[in-house]
Formats: C-alpha cells, structure tokens, sequence
C-alpha cells in the first residue's frame, strides 16, 4: 500500500456511516468499561509502572530468556521449533502437519483436506498463515467468532481484540444468511448460536488445533493464553496436535508477573477484571503432541533499535480504542493487520517498510500513551518512526519525516533558515504580515485553498503586522509588590474507601455472580441433597465427571468420556479466585479440562476454605507449573464480538454453578 | 527581591497574536514577577522535529539554547507543546551528542509552562481576575498529558471571579491541530476539529480558554470557517481581564 492509496482510504473510511457509527460505539463503549476496570485495582499506576520496569529488562535481556524459556518449555514435553521469518514459520508447520497426517493414517486422507482449528492469533494474521495454509490445500477455520465472521467475509481482522468491530449486526445477518444458509436475522444471540453449532463440530473432527499465545512464563515454561469464548481452550484440548505461535518477546519471568500482566490485559482489552478463560499450559495432555513455533521475524531488529520500547506490547488494544485517528479510520485503512498507535510503530518493522509513513497519522496527542497497561512511549516511537529511526534494510533505506510532503519540507527547510537570526525571522514576520493583509484585507482569518491542508475545514490567521518583539520595547511593566499567594486549602485526602473486609467466599461469591455466574454456599450434608436438587431442576439426567466430581454425584449416571449429548460436567477445582470470582482447574484427575468446557452446564465443587484472595495467591500454587495443563475460569463463557453485545454460552458452558462447602466449622 | 523571568513568547504568539504577549507580561507583573524578553529568540524547532526533520531542528534548538543559557532565571512558555518540547524534546534530540544534551538538560530545568509557573513556583491563584459569563476550558493534548498540567490552569480559572466554568464534553479529546498533521492529514484533523466545536456548542458558553497558540489557531479557523461567533482565548488574556 502507498501512502496515496492510504489517504484515499482514510476518505473512505470517513465517508462510510455505518462503520462511523460502529467506530463512535466502540470508542465510547471500550474507554468507559476500562476506566471502570481500572477503578476496581487502587494499584493501578504502581502495576502499570511495574509491568513497564518487567518488560524492560524481558527485552533487554531477550537472548537469556529466551533460551531458558526454550530449555524448560522442552523439559515440560513440547516440541519447540525456532523460526526467522514468515516463510520458515509456514514451512515449519507444513512439515508438523505431514508428520501428523500421516500418523493417522486416515484412509480418506487424499480426498479430505486437513482440517485446522484456529484460535485468534495476531502473529498467524502477521505471516498471512491462512492463506499458506489453502494455497497447501488444507482447511483452516477460525473459530473466534470475530475472526470467524472476517473469515467468511474475506476480510482480514479490523481491530487486534474485536477483528469485526467495523460491522455491525445487519452485516454479520446478511453474511449468515448467505454463507451458513439461516434466514436473514439480526439476533445477536441466535446469530452467535449458529457459529457456535457449526465451530463446535470443527473442533471435534479438527486434525490440528492452532492457538496463539498471550504470555511465555519464563520459571515454568508455561503458555498462558486467554480467550472469553472457549475457543482457545477448545483448540488447545481436544484436536490431538496443539501448535501454538508466539511472538519471541512474549515473555514474562514468573508466575507472579504473569498473575500482574494478566489482571492488566483483560481490563485494558474488554473492561474485564480478567477474561473468562486463562489456559495454562505447560505439557501435552495424555495422547496429545504439542508444538511451539517461536518467530522473530523482524523483532530482534526492533530490540536493537530505537523503537525497542514497542516490543513490551501485549497486544491489548486499549491504544487503538482510545485513538482518536483509528476512531476515524478504523483498522483496514491502515493496510497493516496492526492498526492504531502500536500498528503506525511496529508495522513498518514487522510487516512491511514501506508502512513506516502511517507514523505520520497521529496528531501526537498522547492518549495512546495514557491508555497503555505497560506505559509505552507510543508518541515518542512514533517520532522515532518519521524520524526514520525504525529499523531498516538495506535496499528499503527510510529517510527522515517520511511520509511528508515535499512541499511541507520545504516549507520547514525554509523556516529553519529564517529563524537562524532573530532579524532575519523579524523580516519574514513584516512580510507576512503585508502579504496576509493583502490576501484578506478584511477577515482576520484567511479562506486558504483545499489543496493546502489547512484550508480543507479551517481559516488560518493573519500574521500580525507588528509581532510581539517589535512592541516589547514599549511594554512598560508595574510588578507588584505584594501579589496575592495561593489560597488552596489542603487537599483532603482519600479516606479508605475499601469496604469492611468481607469473607473471601463472599467476595467470591459476590464476584461471580456479576459475571453471571451462581454460588451456593452449603454444608458438607447437604451437598449430595442440594446437587441432586440441582440436576433434577436442569433436567439432567447424565454428567460427565473428574476423578474429583465423581465423589460428589449420586443418584444419575456419570461418564468419565466425552459424549456430546450430556448437558452437565462437574467437577472439582484447585482453588477459587476472591477477587475475580474465578476457579483454578488442572488437569491430571480424570477429565477436568474437557468436563468443564464440552456440556453447556458446568458445576463445580468446591471447599469454601480453598478460596485463595487474589489471581497472585493462585498462581503461586506449585501445581500450576507442575500439571500438564490448567485453567482460570472466570464465569460463563461469553462473547461481544458483534457490536460489543454481551453474549452469554459460545464455545464453553453458558451456565456456571459453584457449590462452595462450608469448612470453617469443625465438625 | 522582585524575581525575574525570562520570556519565551513562542512563534505563534510573536508572529500571530502578540496581544497574548501583553496580557502575560501584565498577569506575571500582578503575580510579583518582572519579565525580561530576549529578543534573539526565534523558534523552539518543534514544528521540524515533530515531522520528523531531526536534522532541521536541531539547529533550531541550538540557537534556542545559546539565546537562553545567556540568561538567569526561570524561563516562561506560554504553550505546553513548546514547554514539552524544550522539556522532553530537547533530551530526545540531542540524545547522542553529550555536549549538546548536557546543555539541553540545564535548560530543561529552568523551563515552565505559564499556568504552571503561576501556581507551582509563585504560589498565585488570586489574581483579582474577573470576567462575566460563561467561560470552558479544552486541556491541550501537550499540556495535559507531556507536562501532567491540568490541576493549575483549573486553578486559576476557578478563581477567577464572577466567571461560570462550564465542563467541556469530551474535553480531553485532541482538537486535531498536530502541528504538520492538520496539513499532512487534513480530513482526519477535520474530523478532530468538528467533533471539538460540536462539543464547544454544547456548553453553551460564548468563551472556549486554551493554555496553547496551536490549538487556539485550529479551533478558532474552524469557528471561523463554519461562520460561528464562539471566541477562543489564551488563559492569559482571561486573567488579565479585571
């Protein structure tokens, strides 16, 4: 893409109603649901500070943690692969995806294409690994309903976080009707339920499941990867190859840091306190190989330059919602999958060098900066970009103000001349004065042509025909003797507004159910009552059970095995979540990872006293590094990938039930 | 003693509005402060280097140095971008060359924004101000978010008598000046400019203050373009209203 071709886009994309109206709704919607986030963590500056000081030293020191990440991600049983660019990425998974099919040994395998189930990944959209993979004949379908809604549209994503933020319901009804074949309807609930019925069966017959992944723990050699509908999870457990992509600076040194970088994703990406799932893996489950391709392409060239500050990223896209360009513009006219403050950055290093001249797209004003979780200087990098600062290859030299027009640089050469000297600036200052009335003898601000830029929406003002340092000779100045002092009275300080300390199974409680999630607290007598209440009140006459939840059903059938007709899993969990509401899953007791996720009630047993404060205490827990796999559940599974409309059940369960037993008496 | 400061009146104030000027030299004088004007000053560079034109600015911003290390005292910017510009930009600039940025770091420290200085090192709040009316303030992006000064100005215009501060919507939103992107981009910068008048419209108030030329310019060329009688003034000419 040009820089002409961009401009004629931004006119486009001003010209469009419907994607204006879409883009005013995100804007609005998105600053006001993080800034109510962030009011929920008193920290938050101290978290975003310490996030900042974390990535520093991660990018700093990226060889040393890299290759310690390397080492522990191999001992954990995943089969790490390394990769320099796109192409080596591609062909990297080409030769997994050879591997694997022919293990199988399908007997249709010549006739039916490999299926692959996608979960959302910026770094697939970054290689264009949608397109290698149909040019080689395979099927990849993404299951993200935003990505989902794109793919069909032939589009790539708008928008690092909701990929179809410039659509709106008429459009996804309209692609539905003719693409899946259901009458025209613009019911997000029902629009949401047919992806859902048509993903579910991709992910059960899929050959290979493909994620992203958020964070890279360092310590553990744990893949940390959030998603609020399911998919990730779905993606990641049940196709028996997992290959996951991660960007090689996608590291965090600990379990900790993952538990500090986490609670800033999720509010600055949706206004979550932490988003509905967080998968944590760390080995392949039983039958299952797991791949990781680690991609520089371009990043270890950033590292070494100027713009080295943008590769603390954590893809959130809180930069792109408080833009007031991308408000404008949305993301395609950027002509890079990364959109928006971060996109005008790193685009012209990661995707292309000739994007280098979006930089000039920004009117500085910081409000990318202010919304950033990890303090990025995104209008300092942009500077550093139309300075010609961005790292660069030899053949595509970048010069300084790139993307400026010639005219505009001549204007600025000029004006450097004429203020060398304050008599020489003194004289062009007297001849535009003359020349300005000339132009407009009367109206203080002059009608400038279209073609100038100003003159396209505003009047410029004449020069005054004396400036200010021709009279300063004549000002004659009374400095008072006794002003008059500041009169403030002392700002009264925050009392603590922390409410009383509540129980941790109320807040828990408290907690989950404003996510739309149900607890009830009940003794260990009545637990086997009260569930079995429970079940007959759903109707549900089979679960699927863990080693764990098995000890808490009577009275109905239980499965141990996936079966697509039972409505209900239940099962245990390591811990609760106080501050977030959410539950700690690990697999290794029998089904967990799958009863949890697969039927569309999910209930879980739970002693009160396993109730940990904070997201920190959880993960500091020994068997989240030491299990195969593990999960944070944060309510029912949920999308608002049509127009920001909550919606309740998409990939995982729809209803989340937690049983807490009271153990605070003794018996 | 009376303290005295020096002057950097901006090019947009010295070649567009240099009543602005007078109205600051005469709020400084009630505020105890005598003000000195070093008149080889020209450009601080910002409009070069915020283009990208690192090689322009810098001759812009040596001559800005040699004309101010000549001087003592606090040094007075009557607009946050060129504030942030000496502040920041300079450190930025000059980063690899040591001379330079030693030269460039002395004089970040003598650097204020007008409003800032007010209330910050001069304590002043009271400056038996008056106007009568509506008056709204728009925090320039520079200002607000490169210097963090939003608490002084709000300051000085809660003090200022008789006047009804209207809050405007949006407030923080940038008006689309940008220095070279309300050229470079014009629709985009248009967009910007519209959304902050339609806002303006909604408070009411006959008055929009900015404590910055560049955004002054823009809003007023949009007002007057779209044939609006809104004014737009520097804060410095609202406290010098008595």
């Amino acid at each position: 893409m040009t820089l002409k071709t961009f401009r004629a886009r931004i006119r486009q994309s001003i010209a469009d109603d419907n994607l204006q109206i879409a883009l005013d709704n995100n804007a609005a919607r998105r600053r006001d649901g993080r800034q109510a986030a962030f009011a929920s963590l008193p920290d938050h500056e101290q978290r975003r500070l310490r996030a900042h000081i974390i990535k520093a030293d991660v990018v700093a020191n990226l060889d040393q943690y890299l290759n310690q990440f390397i080492d522990r991600v191999t001992a954990n049983g995943i089969l790490v692969h390394r990769a320099a660019d796109a192409d080596e990425a591609i062909r990297i998974f080409m030769e997994i995806a050879l591997a694997s099919g022919a293990k199988q040994a399908r007997s249709d395998a010549e006739l039916k294409p490999l299926l692959v189930a996608k979960s959302k990944s910026m770094l697939s959209e970054e290689i264009d690994f949608n397109h290698a993979l149909e040019t080689a004949g395979m099927r990849a379908v993404e299951t993200d309903l935003g990505e989902y809604i794109v793919q069909l549209r032939g589009e790539r994503p708008s928008h690092i976080i909701t990929p179809a933020v410039h659509l709106r319901r008429g459009d996804v009804g309209k692609l539905f009707a003719e693409k899946l074949g259901i009458p025209y309807t613009e019911d997000i609930p029902v629009l949401t339920n047919t992806a859902r019925k048509v993903l579910r069966e991709i992910f059960l017959t899929a050959d290979i499941g493909i994620s992203g992944v958020n964070f890279g723990v360092v310590e553990s050699g744990t893949l940390a990867l959030v998603t609020n509908e399911g998919n990730g999870r779905m993606c990641t457990t049940i196709p028996p190859v997992h290959v996951a992509l991660m960007g090689i600076e996608r590291l965090v040194p600990s379990l900790g840091d993952l538990a500090l970088f986490l609670s800033l994703l999720a509010r600055s990406a949706t206004g979550q306190k932490l988003s509905v799932y967080t998968s944590l893996i760390n080995s392949p489950l039983p039958g299952q190989t797991r791949h990781l391709i680690l991609l520089d392409n371009g990043r270890f060239a950033l590292q070494a330059s100027p713009l080295a500050e943008s590769l603390f990223c954590i893809r959130c896209g809180a930069c792109l919602n408080a833009c007031p360009v991308f408000r404008e513009t949305g993301g395609h006219a950027y002509g890079s999958i990364y959109p928006g403050p971060i996109g005008s950055v790193i685009s012209c290093a990661l995707v292309d060098p000739q994007l280098a001249y979006l930089a000039q797209a920004s009117s500085l004003c910081g409000a990318c900066k202010e919304a950033c979780p990890v303090d990025i200087d995104l209008p300092g990098m942009l500077l550093c970009v139309r300075s010609g600062h961005s790292p660069q290859k030899p053949q595509t030299k970048i010069k300084e103000g790139v993307g400026i027009h010639p005219a505009v640089k001549i204007g600025l050469t000029g004006y450097r001349l004429a203020a060398a000297s304050s008599g020489l600036f003194a004289f062009f200052q007297g001849l535009g004065g003359l020349l300005s009335r000339v132009y407009s003898p009367r109206r203080s601000y002059m009608h400038l042509p279209d073609w100038t830029g100003w003159g396209y929406s505003k009047d410029f003002p004449r020069l005054d025909v004396h400036p200010f340092r021709s009279h300063w000779g004549k000002i004659v100045q009374h400095v008072e003797n006794k002003p008059i002092r500041l009169q403030e009275s002392p700002k009264p300080l925050d009392p603590e507004s922390r409410p009383p300390g509540k129980s941790l199974p109320d807040r828990f409680a408290e907690e989950l159910s404003a996510l739309g999630g149900h607890a009830y607290i009940v003794s260990g007598k009545e637990l086997p009552a009260r569930l079995a209440e429970f079940m007959e009140s759903k109707k549900i006459d089979r679960v699927l059970v863990d080693d764990e939840g098995a000890g808490f059903v009577t009275g109905i059938p239980t499965l141990r095995q996936p079966d697509p007709s039972v409505r209900a899993g239940v099962t245990g969990a390591l811990a609760g979540i106080a501050e977030t509401g959410s539950l700690l899953l690990t697999s290794g007791a029998g089904e967990t990872l799958k009863a949890s996720l697969l039927p569309e009630i999910h209930v879980v047993v739970l002693k009160a006293s396993r109730i940990l404060p904070t997201l920190t205490d959880a993960l500091a827990m020994p068997e989240v590094g030491a299990v195969a796999a593990g999960v944070v559940i944060t309510g029912p599974s949920r999308t608002a990938d049509i127009e920001m409309t909550l919606t309740i059940g998409v990939h995982g369960p729809g209803e989340l039930h937690v049983f807490l037993i009271d153990d605070s008496m003794p018996v | 003693m009376t303290e005295t400061v020096q002057l950097f009146i901006t090019c947009l104030i010295d070649s567009f509005f240099p009543h602005i000027g007078e109205a600051m030299v005469n709020v400084l004088n009630r505020a105890g402060v005598k003000v000195d004007f070093p008149s080889a000053q020209t450009c601080c560079g910002q409009p070069a280097f915020n283009a990208g034109f690192r090689s322009t600015a810098v001759p812009m911003a040596r001559h800005t140095i040699r004309v101010f290390e000549k001087t003592t005292g606090a040094i007075i910017i009557p607009s946050g971008s060129c504030a942030a510009m000496v502040r920041h930009g300079y450190l930025e600039l000059f980063k690899d060359d040591p001379a330079w940025l030693e030269r460039a770091r002395a004089l970040s420290l003598r650097v204020f924004e007008f409003t800032e200085y007010l209330v910050d090192v001069c304590g002043v709040t009271g400056l038996s101000a008056r106007w009568s009316g509506k008056l709204t303030y728009h925090p320039s992006c520079h200002l607000l978010r490169s210097l963090g000064v939003d608490r002084q100005p709000r300051a000085l215009l809660a003090a200022i008598k008789d006047a009804e501060i209207i809050e405007l919507p949006e407030r923080e939103d940038c008006c689309g000046f940008g220095g070279v992107f309300s050229v470079e981009h014009p629709e985009l910068s248009a967009e910007f400019l519209k959304r902050k008048i339609a806002n303006l419209d909604k408070t009411g108030s006959p008055t929009l203050v900015v404590a910055d030329t560049g955004c002054l310019m823009h809003i007023q060329g949009g007002l007057a373009r779209q044939g609006k009688n809104q004014r737009v003034l520097h804060i410095a000419e609202v406290l010098n209203n008595q």
